[in-house]
């Protein structure tokens, strides 16, 4: 009997988890099932080149349309899946026949997090929330941004470099403050205000309102600002309904959410996978759980999976990576530097072009560079491998 | 001999240096490069780099 494999979500995890069955040798049926009716694309570039106006969205596609064919990978594209039952291992869509599985892959990420819902309010995690604020952004409209992590920045950056005022809101005391230790927070607070971007920390939101056409982003301390259009950058929520219906493990929100897996991808259901975002996995370096938001995690965990899924048995081990550009200046986070560590500093901060090692009694844990994507490289096996910087450094660097 | 960055995550590939974990030895042309080669470090396509002077 032929087997047939499922994937709901058509970001990175998914397709990369599609890839890897084919490239394994799976000769079953593949149906990739997609929410967005997009062909599947970059999400990265979303907040950057595509906001912008400087890639069009067919420049950012993960495959050509031929690829899906050629692989026989039955792509659904613009296909909302309504009920998953685990027992009958079959997937409801909103149309059509039920698509019953063998194995069956929950990819399905996540949405942006908006707690207001004012009319000028907006999120972006997708390519359909891009042709308004880019117009928007375009027209040089004013624009406040709430949440100074990875997409506020971005956003922000890209907004201050079509000509717009900008001011970015932050809660806590620094921008970035899931991904950089203080002294590095630092430099993108010096970093936003050379390039005119109104950056205010420790700000906490108490409402976002409608005025008068404009919108109000009122502050618990009783500041205000107004501008026409307010984008809220707050972080994103897992997609896990599909899979918290059908009685599958869903992790606390206190433990990061999203659907639980062992280091293989597996859910609680028996041939049920979860990849990319919406995956609380464990921690195969520094051991608890995490749930990772970054490109690269979601493709490889989807490659990963994909090989389990097609009958390997690698458990998933890798150092969190991530880059972002702001401003020009190409950023790259490796492993766990967010928390309180030492840290040894290669080159300038000031001149942004630096690597910083945070260390945990000399064991390398985190590094953050601008400019020197090879040492970042070379960083991201040393965390993997607990290494003592003392021991893994060139006397010469 | 010339460098060329990937314009998704920053990773350059240095002509003068290969790729010597893709067994792409020193002093390999950028155009010597397979066209279906992607960013060792992101996977984005060898058409998402640009030349780079540094």
């Amino acid at each position: 009997m032929t087997h047939r494999t499922v994937i709901v979500g058509a970001g990175i995890a998914g397709v990369s988890a599609a890839a890897a069955l084919r490239s394994a040798g799976y000769d079953g049926t593949i149906d990739l099932i997609g929410q967005e009716p997009e062909l599947p694309y970059r999400r990265p570039p979303v907040s950057k080149e595509i906001v912008r106006g400087d890639k069009s969205a067919d420049e950012i596609r993960i495959k050509k349309a031929e690829w899906y064919e050629q692989q026989g990978i039955g792509l659904r594209l613009g296909a909302s899946v309504v009920g998953l039952d685990v027992d009958a291992r079959a997937v409801r869509l909103s149309e059509g026949d039920p698509l019953l599985y063998d194995h069956l892959l929950l990819a399905t990420g996540g949405r942006a997090r908006s707690p207001w819902q004012a009319a000028g309010v907006r999120t972006l995690r997708g390519l359909a929330d891009v042709p308004r604020l880019k117009d928007e952004l375009a027209a040089k409209k004013a624009v406040v941004i709430v949440g100074a992590g990875l997409i506020g920045s971005e956003i922000a950056a890209s907004a201050r470099g079509l000509g717009c005022d900008v001011t970015l809101l932050e809660t806590a005391s620094l921008p970035l403050p899931r991904l950089l230790p203080p002294e590095l927070g630092q430099m993108y607070v010096d970093l936003h205000r050379a390039e005119g971007t109104d950056l205010h920390t420790g700000v906490m939101v108490s409402s976002i309102e409608d005025h008068d056409g404009q919108t109000d982003v009122r502050a618990v301390d009783g500041r205000t600002w107004t501008a026409p259009v307010v984008v809220v950058a707050v972080g994103m929520d897992p997609h896990v309904e599909l899979a918290e219906v059908a009685g599958i493990v869903i992790a606390s929100p206190a433990d990061g959410g999203g659907i639980v897996v062992d280091d293989r991808g597996r859910t609680s259901a028996p041939g049920v996978f979860a990849a990319g975002d919406v995956a609380n996995q464990p921690n195969g370096v520094l051991g608890g759980r995490h749930r990772v938001e970054h490109w690269q995690g979601a493709q490889n965990h989807g490659t990963a999976v994909g090989k389990v899924m097609a009958g390997g048995d690698d458990a998933f081990v890798e150092v969190p990576w991530c880059w972002s550009d702001q401003y020009g200046a190409n950023l790259q986070v490796a492993g766990w530097p967010e928390g309180s560590h030492d840290m040894v500093v290669h080159g300038s901060i000031a001149d942004r072009d630096f690597i910083a090692y945070l260390l945990d009694d000399g064991v390398v844990r985190g590094a953050v560079s601008i400019g020197r994507p090879r040492d970042v490289r070379s960083a991201r096996a040393w965390i993997g491998d607990h290494a003592r910087l003392d021991e893994v450094l060139e006397p010469s660097a | 001999m010339k460098r060329w960055e990937c314009q998704q995550c920053g990773f350059v590939y240095d002509e003068a240096e290969g790729w010597e974990e893709e067994n792409i030895p020193p002093g390999t042309k950028w155009e010597d490069i397979p066209d279906d080669w992607t960013c060792p470090d992101c996977g984005a396509a060898k058409a998402d780099f640009v030349m780079v002077e540094l």
